[in-house]
């Protein structure tokens, strides 16, 4: 029968709620639950095992025996063990249940028990006493108990954690086995560990169940799984090259001063009497409606833009158009666009891709040094890209290229980063991916962001300074 | 009426002058932009290689503005919108000239005369004055003031490539030359050099030559297999498809994005590369027809190299420019008319390999122009980088112009020199290779040899690739490839 949640809601003691969970596990498949610490994997999985209050929803065909080993459920035996304790009013002292007991506990199968007894290899504390073992040794006689229960339903919340090699691969061939027989759902963190058997895998963020991907489907699997290598690693941003770095030349002074811009086209004023200073430390939304000079802004910042000649501007130190040259501008600022990804149609490594970062240029045309790839690698293993270094950047995929673009914005610890619609042109999965990169970069490092975008839903935190544009009256057709 | 520089030279000087060509390495240009840095730059003209060379300047912390006619001014043509609405200051002759340390004469070949004769006495003393092709001093003779120092700087691509790849962080390979009798200072090099790093060039590779060996070489690869093979072989190609029956759509979409997919083969590794592409029987059958269109048409390549080197094209074309271009437009008119230019590409799937397999005819076209006018070039004393350069090295360029837009684009996007000289080739290369292309068939244009296996005589295979390998252009070009791709070390 196929398990089916709808529109379920559910609560755990006013701690957590599960919402709006939509999933339907057939008979012949087996699931992988995954998703950051705190997104409610574990309460999902759990919601099958009769935990958790259901607030509202339909939950049908749920099998008779389902088996479930968590470490709440780990906690919980251990918890009763200790009232017994506590119950105890004989003064002796108590040695609470020995192994044995605790696995022939309920309706279970002695032969599978023995068994696996053998496999876990743990003869020879069957006489001790439940208490007395590790958390590693009681993960494995829960992990027994509820194998050898006869589920129709198992459910593993992080099965594998704490195992050592050996008994991984046991339990690994175990259940492969195993599932022929029964349906298994698991709760997994880490995407290296997800085996061969399991036919699907479901992303939770923030409670609700976001993304439910057939493994067949490659693409979609690779980018869960690269989603949660950055939602989920501890890595740290990449410290830069020191050697290629330039400090700036007035570090007193505002990154960015704009005064009284005109930008114009013919007859078609974009710009007119425009202001703007970018303090260092000030990160700053830009907004404004398609034609009101977003980009003419920002072009003029990075120097691409002609008539940043003509104007009145000042960037890091310079005066613009006094006999500086623009790789002196661009060397301060890490770019993000679209148009940068339309332009970067390379047929250059990916690790190449990160490296022109240090150069500012589209392909690298300079050789590297060997801190610089050491810190492009560094990058890559962020992405969880690393098996790919050597991949040609234009067979990427299109939200691929653009966490790649981020990281060679990135590569130098620019003192201005700017960020022109990032998630533009991304689906649902690679904007979480693109969201997730910036987040770790904004907690971690020391550049300025400068963040363009339209969608309130890809605000992002630590931006408290906002600059609207509106469009100027000689460029509205009426 | 005008003097060709080249023959008031002696014999020795021609000589020297034509063998002059060396490639400069990245080394040699540590300087930067150093010599030109707080000099003030004033462009003439405002077309595409004039705006796009004064972006980078400007962008490479360079004082450059724009001088134009007084006419284009008022009238706000649109070489003036070009320069004002990027931002730059425009200004008269009369505004600008006198101002100016270094002036870079970029306008059209045929306005060089009229336009060095206005400002030359308005220049400033010691002053220096930039070419971008030595037409006006080689072929007209133009004289230039003792006190000034006449260089070149030719960035070997049209004008957006030369502004894309510089934006990118690269360049494009450049030319430069100094004019010998014009370097009163002795810093004429220096300047030069500056200039090619304010483009970019100098990433991608300088080449120093002479005024001379750059438009004896410029002129003939143009006229030849950069444009003018590349045109004829277009309309033979094409008319004999559509002879055979073959869909005029796919004939079409063959020839206009063929040229550049096989001469994208020969721009990675030459001749040699280009014809392994085919499968040992086709590399033959190309080979075999490249030996006899060679045979045919050398007679051509010798007739337009010793018409260069004796001034008969440029005073032919000085006569015709005389004569309100009227040769020249005709015979624009006349390709818009042909219905290879007339067929649009067809919406049909073509491979990349596919370009190869039914295109062994262009592919023996290139391979026989190519040869052909290298070996023309340097048997009149053009040393053979200058000739590589002029012949093999910009043939992927001239057909990505056809890719775009068809011929009209390859002569739109070409100098008026090339133009002219593009259309006397193709009036006289049509005629001469119509007994042979009487015996061409689908298997060579269109669909492709049917072997029903792709067996070969090891002999013949062996002697077609020892012949292959060992031409002269494949041996300069490994080099100076080699050479480009230690610059380009990775893309």
């Amino acid at each position: 029968m196929t398990i089916e949640l709808q529109e379920c809601y559910f609560d755990f003691e006013q701690r957590f709620e599960l919402q709006d969970i939509h999933w339907s596990v057939t008979k012949h498949q087996h699931w992988v639950i995954t998703g950051a610490n705190g997104s409610g994997k574990s309460a999902l999985v759990a919601t099958l095992a009769g935990y958790g209050e259901q607030l509202s929803g339909t939950l049908t065909g749920l099998p008779a025996r389902v088996a479930l080993v968590s470490f709440e459920a780990q906690a919980e035996l251990i918890e009763r063990e200790l009232k017994k304790d506590d119950a105890d009013i004989l003064d002796v002292i108590a040695i609470g249940t020995p192994v044995h007991e605790i696995l022939a506990e309920g309706n279970v199968d002695a032969e599978t028990v023995s068994d696996l007894v053998g496999k876990f290899e743990l003869g020879y504390l069957l006489e001790r006493s439940f208490r007395a073992l590790s958390t590693g040794e009681t993960r494995k006689i829960m992990l027994i108990r509820a194998i050898a229960s006869k589920p129709e339903l198992l459910i593993l919340d992080e099965p594998f954690d704490g195992l050592d090699a050996k008994t991984l691969s046991m339990l690994q061939e175990y259940l492969t086995v195993l599932s022929e027989k029964v349906r298994i759902i698991m709760v997994l963190n880490r995407c290296d560990e997800i085996p061969e058997f399991i036919t699907h895998i479901g992303y939770m963020q923030k409670a609700k169940l976001l993304y439910k991907v057939a493994r067949s489907d490659q693409d979609a699997t690779r980018d869960i799984l690269q989603l949660l290598h950055l939602k989920t690693s501890d890595l740290q941003i990449p410290a830069t090259d020191v050697a290629s770095k330039s400090a700036l030349l007035q570090a007193d002074l505002p990154l960015v001063v704009l005064n009284n811009i005109c930008v114009k086209y013919d007859q078609l004023k974009v710009l007119e009497n425009f202001d703007w200073t970018i303090n260092k430390g000030e990160h700053w939304q830009l907004s404004g409606p398609n034609g009101s000079g977003k980009t003419a802004v920002l072009s003029l910042i990075t120097g691409d833009h002609p008539q940043c000649y003509s104007n009145d501007i000042f960037v890091f130190g310079f005066h613009r158009g006094n006999g500086e040259s623009i790789w002196q501008i661009k060397q301060f600022i890490g770019y993000v666009s679209t148009a940068l990804q339309w332009e970067y149609r390379v047929g250059t490594s990916l690790r190449n891709v990160i490296i022109s970062g240090f150069y500012d240029s589209i392909g690298l045309y300079t050789k590297a040094t060997d801190t610089q790839r050491l810190i492009a690698d560094q990058w890559l293993a962020l992405l969880g890209m690393k098996a790919r270094a050597d991949d040609s950047f234009n067979k990427l995929s299109f939200g691929d290229q653009r966490l790649l673009l981020i990281a060679r914005a990135m590569v130098k610890h620019p003192p201005l980063l700017i960020l022109d619609e990032p998630c533009l042109g991304l689906d649902d999965i690679n904007r979480q991916l693109v969201l997730a990169l910036i987040e770790k970069i904004c907690a971690g490092g020391q550049s300025t962001v400068l963040y363009v975008n339209h969608h309130s839903e890809d605000a992002i935190s630590g931006i408290e300074n906002y600059k609207n544009i509106e469009k100027h009256p000689s460029n509205i057709s009426h | 009426m005008s003097n060709n520089y080249f023959n008031t030279l002696t014999l020795r000087d021609q000589l020297e002058q034509l063998g002059k060509c060396s490639f400069m390495h990245l080394n040699e240009f540590t300087e930067g932009v150093e010599a030109l840095k707080g000099k003030k730059i004033v462009v003439i003209g405002c077309g595409a290689q004039g705006l796009n060379q004064g972006l980078n300047l400007r962008d490479s912390g360079l004082d450059v503005s724009y001088t134009l006619r007084q006419a284009a001014i008022d009238e706000k043509r649109q070489s003036w919108k070009n320069a004002s609405e990027n931002g730059f200051t425009v200004g008269t002759y009369k505004e600008l000239i006198p101002t100016a340390d270094v002036v870079l004469n970029l306008t059209p070949d045929k306005q060089h005369t009229p336009v060095v004769n206005e400002i030359m006495p308005m220049m400033k003393q010691g002053a220096c004055l930039s070419y971008s092709h030595g037409f006006n001093i080689v072929e007209e003779g133009m004289k230039i003031r003792e006190d000034l120092t006449v260089i070149m700087v030719a960035p070997k691509c049209p004008g957006t490539e030369v502004r894309a790849e510089y934006v990118r962080g690269f360049g494009v390979p450049t030319l430069i030359a100094v004019h010998e009798d014009n370097d009163p200072q002795g810093h004429g090099l220096a300047l030069a050099k500056a200039y090619a790093v304010g483009t970019g060039g100098h990433k991608a590779g300088v080449l120093m030559s002479s005024f001379v060996a750059e438009v004896k070489s410029d002129l003939m690869g143009e006229q030849t297999i950069l444009c003018g093979m590349l045109q004829t072989g277009s309309i033979l190609c094409f008319d004999k498809m559509i002879e055979k029956g073959i869909d005029a759509g796919y004939a079409s979409k063959l020839i206009q994005y063929g040229w550049e997919v096989v001469t994208e083969a020969l721009k990675y590794g030459g001749v040699t590369n280009m014809l392994d592409r085919l499968s040992n029987p086709d590399k033959i059958k190309a080979f075999d027809l490249s030996e006899e269109l060679k045979l045919i048409m050398r007679p051509l390549y010798n007739k337009h190299q010793d018409d260069i080197m004796d001034g008969n094209f440029s005073s032919g074309m000085m006569a015709d420019w005389a004569n309100d271009d009227a040769n020249l437009l005709g015979w624009r008119a006349e390709t818009a008319e042909t219905a290879f230019e007339k067929t649009p590409a067809g919406d049909v799937e073509i491979s990349e390999q596919e370009y190869f397999d039914h295109g062994i005819l262009m592919v023996a076209m290139v391979k026989a122009g190519v040869e052909l006018a290298f070996e023309t070039m340097t048997a009149a004393g053009i040393i053979a980088e200058s000739a590589y350069y002029e012949s093999l090295h910009e043939t992927p360029l001239i057909a990505n112009t056809i890719a775009r837009k068809k011929l009209y684009e390859m002569n739109a996007t070409i100098s008026d020199t090339a133009e002219y000289g593009c259309y006397l080739y193709n009036h006289a290369c049509l005629p001469l290779l119509q007994d042979f292309m009487k015996n061409i068939d689908t298997d060579v244009i269109g669909k492709g040899t049917s072997h029903e296996d792709n067996g070969v005589d090891n002999a013949r295979l062996i002697e077609v690739n020892e012949a292959l390998r060992s031409h002269p252009v494949e041996h300069i070009g490994g080099i100076l490839r080699g050479h480009m791709s230690d610059m380009k070390a990775i893309i």
